[in-house]
């Protein structure tokens, strides 16, 4: 799975706005991410893939940045085009 | 000089429902809400007796961003309120008016399911760190502060937790407020769920609550009867809309009561056990208050929650304030249907007692069949509710645990 994917499926959690709507580009305040709730997903991905992303992270503004940000340890390839 | 005011808008959730017509309609009928339900999901886990919102889908209702940010006490509070805020006409108050409108909340127990999450992720799921959200759905001030940020209100954002008498206090605060000219409106009201484990067991151990099966549960609770067995736990949101009468007028709202008074007091005697005195203590500061003598009230919605000790207290105390007039006092406590929603209780019954007054007619205590001798000397509504054509003053009673007593007194508007 691309981390892409892996962003949308974890997000479904979190907001309501379709999988479809969940592109690179895409704010993540306007999907209904806001800093709480990024905080959570950012500790759930954690905690699910039993990584670290460090603590002193970028706040990411898109979901290409979140994509960005967490692909490097997720395994995934973070490929934006998916 | 005192302002008058007035109640515009009421909402509520609750184990009979959210609609406000059909749920008191439910009342007057006697049904109970009150149903076995499980507790936990491992080992240990409880079946108890409880009012649960059923139908209630804070989802649906406010979708997943927005009911992920609120443990359940405050979903069933902003609910609440929100339906309040409508049916009071408000939609359109300008965002320099909701400025000044304050907001004042009541909770007893708080954030029990969130509570459990947290202690479940580091005590039993060994994790280290626990949800970020923790502090800011936990938090004893989250529902009030989730209802003025919905609604865009800027005055003062206060919570009491005064256990059971949580939102009867607030309510008299913001009454207290509106009276003394430092708003022209505000909310009011209180909001609990008590079902997170810990809450549950630690009610289980005090030995208090109602048992009974799936056949009897719903007559679990019964206060004043002989053979009561305890309380109902039960969650629930309710909020009123109080307003300045002026201002109310002014813009044509309709009027669903008049609030006339409100009286507290503490016993400072025990910290469970309830104390005749204290609540005689309020039961008159309320009627002072209000400027009322015992013979102009007609209706007490009675904190009544079933236990041993609890009832004849409280009948008591209404036997020594009202005297020569409790005989015809009318008296019904609705916990029998609606079960004992905690700090959410005085709003949830205030809101009854506006109902009674502006359809006349007052809602029983259920499943009562035998009022025990220690709990007679007023008239009981048992059974369904009456007709009340006469009905022009009403107490709502909250006693609570810590000794904290804390009357309201409403009227027919007018």
């Amino acid at each position: 799975m691309d981390t892409l994917e892996l962003i949308r499926g974890a997000l479904a959690d979190y907001i309501d706005t379709p999988a479809e709507n969940i592109v690179p580009e895409a704010v993540l305040a306007d999907i209904g991410v806001d800093s709480l709730t990024l905080a959570e997903l950012l500790f759930d991905l954690e905690d699910k893939h039993a990584v670290h992303l460090g603590d002193d992270i970028p706040r990411p503004v898109t979901v290409g940045d979140l994509v960005a940000l967490v692909a490097p340890y997720l395994g995934g390839s973070g490929a934006l085009a998916a | 000089m005192n302002r008058r005011v007035v109640v515009t808008g009421l909402g509520w959730v609750t184990p009979l429902g959210r609609d406000v017509d059909a749920a008191f309609d439910a009342l007057l009928g006697g049904r109970s809400g009150l149903a076995l339900h499980r507790v936990g999901t491992g080992e240990p886990s409880y079946e108890v007796v409880a009012g649960i919102c059923r139908e209630f889908d804070p989802v649906a209702e406010f979708g997943k961003p927005r009911s992920n940010q609120m443990d359940r006490f405050s979903q069933l509070g902003l609910a609440a309120a929100l339906d309040a805020w409508s049916m009071a006409g408000l939609e359109h108050l300008s965002p320099e008016a909701r400025e000044t409108v304050g907001v004042h909340w009541g909770t007893g127990v708080g954030a029990t399911a969130t509570m459990d999450r947290g202690y479940q992720d580091l005590l039993v799921n060994k994790k280290a760190r626990i949800s970020p959200l923790s502090i800011v759905l936990g938090m004893h001030n989250a529902a009030g502060s989730h209802i003025a940020l919905a609604l865009g209100l800027g005055g003062p954002c206060s919570t009491h937790s005064v256990a059971c008498a949580s939102a009867t206090m607030a309510i008299g605060q913001a009454f207290q407020a509106i009276r003394a000219g430092s708003a022209d409106v505000a909310v009011a009201g209180g909001s609990d769920a008590p079902f997170g484990l810990g809450s549950v067991a630690a009610w289980k151990s005090l030995q208090v609550l109602a048992e009974g099966d799936q056949a009897s549960a719903p007559r679990a609770c019964r206060p004043f009867s002989a053979d009561r067995a305890g309380l109902v736990l039960a969650e629930a949101g309710a909020a009123l809309v109080l307003e300045d009468y002026e201002h109310a007028r002014a813009r044509g709202a309709t009027i669903l009561a008049e609030m006339l008074g409100f009286g507290a007091s503490c016993d400072h005697s025990h910290l469970t056990k309830p104390f005749q005195d204290g609540q005689v203590r309020a039961l008159r500061a309320v009627l002072r208050d209000a400027q009322l003598m015992p013979k102009d009230v007609q209706y007490v919605n009675a904190h009544g929650t079933a236990t041993q000790e609890g009832d004849p207290t409280e009948i008591a105390a209404l036997r020594a304030v009202f005297e020569a007039d409790a005989a015809a006092l009318r008296v019904s406590a609705t916990k029998s249907m609606h079960g004992h929603a905690m700090g959410a209780a005085g709003a949830l019954e205030a809101c009854i007692t506006v109902m009674s007054l502006r359809r006349q007619r007052i809602p029983p205590t259920a499943g009562c069949e035998e009022v025990d001798v220690s709990c007679q000397g007023v008239r009981h509504v048992l059974g369904v509710g009456q007709d009340a054509a006469d009905l022009r003053v009403a107490l709502s009673s909250s006693f609570a645990f810590g000794g904290s007593n804390a009357v309201l007194a409403l009227g027919q508007p007018g």
